[in-house]
């Protein structure tokens, strides 16, 4: 009796532990590759793939399942047995680059939804659709040379241009501290992101873009109600809502994921971003206006200035000023010495409320005299016509 | 097989046949190395399995577990920042069993701190620690230690964001200690040569702490246990087992087969919860991004729940370190011959009671701390939905230092005792029923001091009566408050009263406990009872911090933050 419970557990523990092996050796992987040579001319040796590229820290078992990613000629029709399209594999041979560099996902993993990164615990989940073109700009700085094959990751870059962002933002040491700096936005920990708001997928391009479309749904600060009382009210984000549409949204987002922190190695680098191009005009006027959109001053006093931006518990009606006006109230002089001085903090509306987020950074060190004057005429002739001609000129 | 055990080769190696006679039986536990920390022969009773619940011996299997998935594990893992991640994603990846393997030792991990837990108690609850087994408890309480350093250096090696984050609480305990942490009470060190320092070899958690974590782990930490291990097992043998009832039976076969039978099990139990659940592993380490919120390995979480009640150095140094130096004193404490060898509550009803509210308090609040709390530590219920925007601020204050140390004072005060002589020479003097009346009147007035200085310090002190009388979080102070306000004129009055009939119960009580004390010098002396009584009233501070803080409000007892000294 005693013995034959000995043996029974015994062989128990056996089963289980062959389970054990059992379900190791049938790995999602093991299925998808004899998927694969049922229908292949040539079958290929089951065993997990991977390339290595230390250059860039890689090694991406992908093609374990996809298989003929860079041979067109035993490629399937279905994924994951296709092969890679277009001819991007020839400028980019998969020895060289691997997969993960471009793609994101986890390189490491050998099951679908791991390798793709779609898990719990996994940041750089795949980026799917136009998403992948934020990695271009990793070796390819000059964003103009490869327009072609990033169309919307160009489009964000003139997006960010066009809308002033950098009157707040810094990025990689040019542009303004009133908002965080955005060099390495596209590394941003998924613990520094609040999702509680976010309706899609929690992944970082998802907030961006999310955030993007309505900035104040996602961040949209604390009541009084909600926080602990006596606790003052915490403001909903101060980002403008350029109501953007969806693919512009999307080409901001695309430009975003591209600010990474990876730092590839200089033989990777085919060209480094092209420096702004010098303002060429003699007119001051055009002058002025290229100097105003330079510095992103339309980010928050909006095109041609005419204001409308919001700023929570700001005087003159919680929202940035608009500029049409301001030969009005400054003298040439004064207005210049306001610009380079900056105004922070701004007054408040309800003295009990929030110091107002968005206020006029100081721009000093940042601007040359000569970009100041230009800016200074271009902004006196903001005014509409019966005022301009009333207007003494220099 | 017979022409097999002729040989030379044979002859060898075995030195007895294998018949099962009684001599052979004998032959088989001294004639092998491994065996021979049996006895040969045992009480029978001792076999039983609701007796000892086989949990040192299953602790061992478990030891044993871990040390060849460990070494195994070794094979695989590099312990530097940059591969040991890398390394945990390839075990679950591309290692042939790697991920099992793994989940083996991680459960077995979890499991052998249990048991080792359950195995103390099981000691404790059958008295199998008293004479002439006390030092035996000590070596045991040694590995409980042991056992949990051996996890929790091995919690940081996955190098996940789960390791670093659990490891840097510990860490920072440890930087709280008093005058050798640089954060800690009367400091004499800096970040750069204090007791976090040692630890890490760093400031922070980072590659000179994982090699450390690492070498402690695999090498150093298990190398001592193992000696400490010899010891105990030998010290089973040589203090004679703790059931002594009943006939002797042959070890071989019958404790070998159930030592066989729970190592069966075990390796069984331990098979289908390594195929069922996998161990965790979260995103890479990063010391700049904090996950919120952040905890400890669970065995440690019910001390850093203690974190909202105590300072650091509280929490996660002095009660620690009391915890284990007060278990190792229990042997040499406990006086009452009886209730050894069974479960026997009615022999042990103060023994049994003060270690299983101390065993529940832990459990309890490791409960807490696992399942009870979310992001900024904000409390939830177990199953309800965490939100990293919920953030509540409690209003709390302290009690002004003079009457904070009048209250601590008369707190540890209760613990003294008159002895029997100074009664008898007082009652030469003064008679026995004037001395009697006096000694209960001393234990009375030290009583009612307590409560006086617990309560006249939150009602007179005009900023913390309003402040806390309007909070949320205080209900006693709450109801005090708006009591006052109700009663206008008479509210005063009202106070007095309620101060008054305060400090009465309290010195009441104070008089009840006096008579249990004197029954507890009178069965310990002068050292034990110092012992026994200062481990109880620091046990009991516990809850009573505990409540202070939830019905009053109370942050500190007494503060002074110069020195970082706040109780």
């Amino acid at each position: 009796m005693k013995r034959q419970i000995f043996v029974l557990l015994s062989l128990a523990t056996l089963v289980v532990f062959l389970m054990a092996w059992a379900a190791d050796s049938r790995k999602e992987w093991v299925g998808i590759q004899e998927r694969f040579n049922a229908r292949a001319a040539k079958p290929e040796p089951i065993g997990i793939r991977q390339i290595m590229v230390a250059p860039l820290n890689r090694i991406d078992r992908c093609t374990t399942c996809h298989l003929a990613i860079d041979r067109p000629k035993a490629a399937q029709a279905e994924q994951p047995f296709t092969a890679h399209p277009g001819d991007y594999l020839k400028s980019h041979p998969v020895e060289k680059f691997a997969c993960t560099v471009c793609h994101a996902g986890q390189g490491l993993a050998t099951t679908v939804q791991a390798g793709h990164g779609e898990v719990r615990h996994w940041e750089q989940p795949l980026l799917r659709g136009a998403l992948v073109q934020s990695s271009c700009a990793k070796c390819h700085g000059d964003l103009e040379t490869i327009k072609a094959y990033a169309p919307m990751l160009v489009r964000g870059r003139q997006l960010f241009k066009e809308e002033g962002c950098i009157g707040c933002h810094a990025l990689h040491g040019f542009g303004q501290t009133v908002s965080v700096d955005l060099s390495e936005a596209g590394s941003k920990n998924l613990h520094q992101l609040d999702m509680t708001f976010v309706k899609g997928p929690h992944t970082l391009s998802q907030w961006l873009y999310e955030h993007f479309k309505d900035p104040q749904r996602i961040t949209p600060g604390f009541t009084r109600q909600e926080l602990p009382q006596g606790e003052m009210e915490i403001a909903p984000t101060a980002m403008p809502n350029y109501r953007l549409t969806d693919e512009e949204a999307q080409a901001l987002t695309i430009y975003m994921m591209s600010l990474t922190d990876e730092q590839v190695p200089g033989k990777y680098v085919k060209s480094l971003a092209a420096p702004e191009p010098p303002i060429t005009t003699e007119n001051a006027v055009a002058y002025g206006r290229a100097v105003f959109d330079k510095y992103g001053c339309v980010g928050c006093h909006g095109q041609n200035g005419q204001g409308g931006r919001n700023n929570w518990n700001a005087v003159d009606g919680q929202q940035v000023p608009a500029l049409t006006y301001v030969k009005a109230g400054y003298t040439k002089e004064a207005l210049k010495a306001f610009i380079a001085r900056g105004s922070q903090p701004l007054a408040k509306l309800d003295p009990h409320g929030p110091s107002p987020s968005l206020y006029m950074p100081r721009w000093q060190e940042k601007i040359s005299d000569e970009e100041l004057n230009a800016l200074v005429e271009y902004l006196y002739r903001l005014a509409p016509d019966e005022t301009a001609s009333a207007a003494p000129t220099p | 097989m017979n022409s097999l055990k002729k040989t030379k080769l044979w002859k060898s190696m075995f030195r007895h046949d294998f018949q099962d006679t009684p001599r052979t039986r004998l032959q088989r536990v001294f004639g092998n190395v491994f065996l021979h920390l049996h006895p040969v022969k045992i009480p029978v009773d001792a076999l039983k399995f609701t007796y000892t619940w086989g949990l040192g011996g299953i602790s061992f299997v478990l030891f044993f577990v871990l040390i060849v998935t460990g070494v195994l594990l070794m094979f695989y893992y590099r312990p530097t920042t940059g591969l040991a991640f890398r390394d945990m994603k390839d075990l679950e990846y591309a290692v042939t069993l790697g991920t099992f393997l793994r989940n083996m030792h991680r459960w077995g991990a979890h499991a052998m701190v249990m048991t080792a837990i359950l195995h103390m108690v099981r000691v404790f609850l059958t008295g199998a620690y008293k004479p002439p087994r006390e030092f035996n408890w000590v070596i045991g309480v040694i590995l409980l230690t042991l056992t949990f350093l051996m996890s929790y250096t091995g919690y940081l090696l996955p190098w996940d964001q789960l390791a670093l984050w659990a490891v840097t609480v510990g860490a920072n305990m440890a930087a709280n200690t008093p005058v050798l942490g640089n954060e800690g009470p009367f400091s004499i060190v800096t970040p750069l040569n204090d007791v976090k320092f040692v630890m890490l070899g760093g400031t922070s958690v980072g590659e000179a702490a994982l090699l450390r974590f690492y070498v402690m782990h695999c090498i150093a930490i298990p190398f001592i246990a193992a000696l400490f291990m010899a010891v105990h097992f030998w010290r089973v043998r040589k203090d004679v087992f703790s059931r002594q009832t009943g006939e002797k039976v042959d070890v071989w076969p019958h404790l070998v087969s159930r030592e066989l039978l729970a190592t069966i099990l075990t390796l069984l139990v331990l098979s289908i919860w390594s195929l069922a659940m996998n161990a965790p592993l979260e995103e890479m380490a990063n010391p700049t991004v904090t996950p919120n919120p952040s905890k400890a390995p669970w065995y440690f979480v019910g001390l850093q729940e203690l974190l909202v009640y105590f300072d650091p150095w509280i929490a996660g140094v002095l009660m620690p370190t009391i915890i284990v130096i007060g278990l190792m004193a229990i042997p040499y404490v406990d006086v009452n011959p009886k209730g050894v060898g069974r479960y026997a509550f009615t022999e042990r009803k103060f023994a049994w009671s003060i270690f299983l509210f101390g065993t529940a308090l832990w459990f309890a609040l490791i409960f807490i701390g696992t399942y009870c709390r979310g992001p900024n530590w904000e409390w939830y219920n177990p199953g309800q939905t965490w939100s990293i925007r919920r953030i509540s601020k409690l209003t709390l204050m302290n009690i002004p230092n003079f009457w904070g140390l009048i209250l601590l004072g008369a707190y540890f005060l209760q613990g003294m005792v008159i002895s029997p002589q100074w009664k008898q020479r007082c009652a030469v003097r003064l008679g026995e029923g004037p001395t009697r009346l006096a000694c209960q009147g001393l234990d009375f007035g030290l009583g009612a001091l307590m409560g006086a200085a617990l309560m006249i310090p939150l009602i007179w002190t005009p900023e913390f009566f309003r402040t806390l009388g309007q909070s949320r979080n205080a209900p006693l102070m709450q109801s005090l408050f708006a009591l006052r306000s109700h009663l206008g004129a008479a509210g005063e009055l009202a106070m007095v009263g309620i101060v008054t009939v305060t400090a009465l119960c309290f010195g009441l009580g104070a008089v009840g406990f006096g008579r249990f004390k004197d029954r507890l010098w009178g069965r310990l002396g002068l050292v034990k009872y110092a012992v026994v009584i200062g481990l109880l009233l620091l046990m009991a501070s516990v809850p009573a911090k505990i409540l202070l803080r939830l019905l009053f409000g109370v942050k500190y007892i007494v503060s002074f933050p110069t020195v970082s000294f706040n109780i």
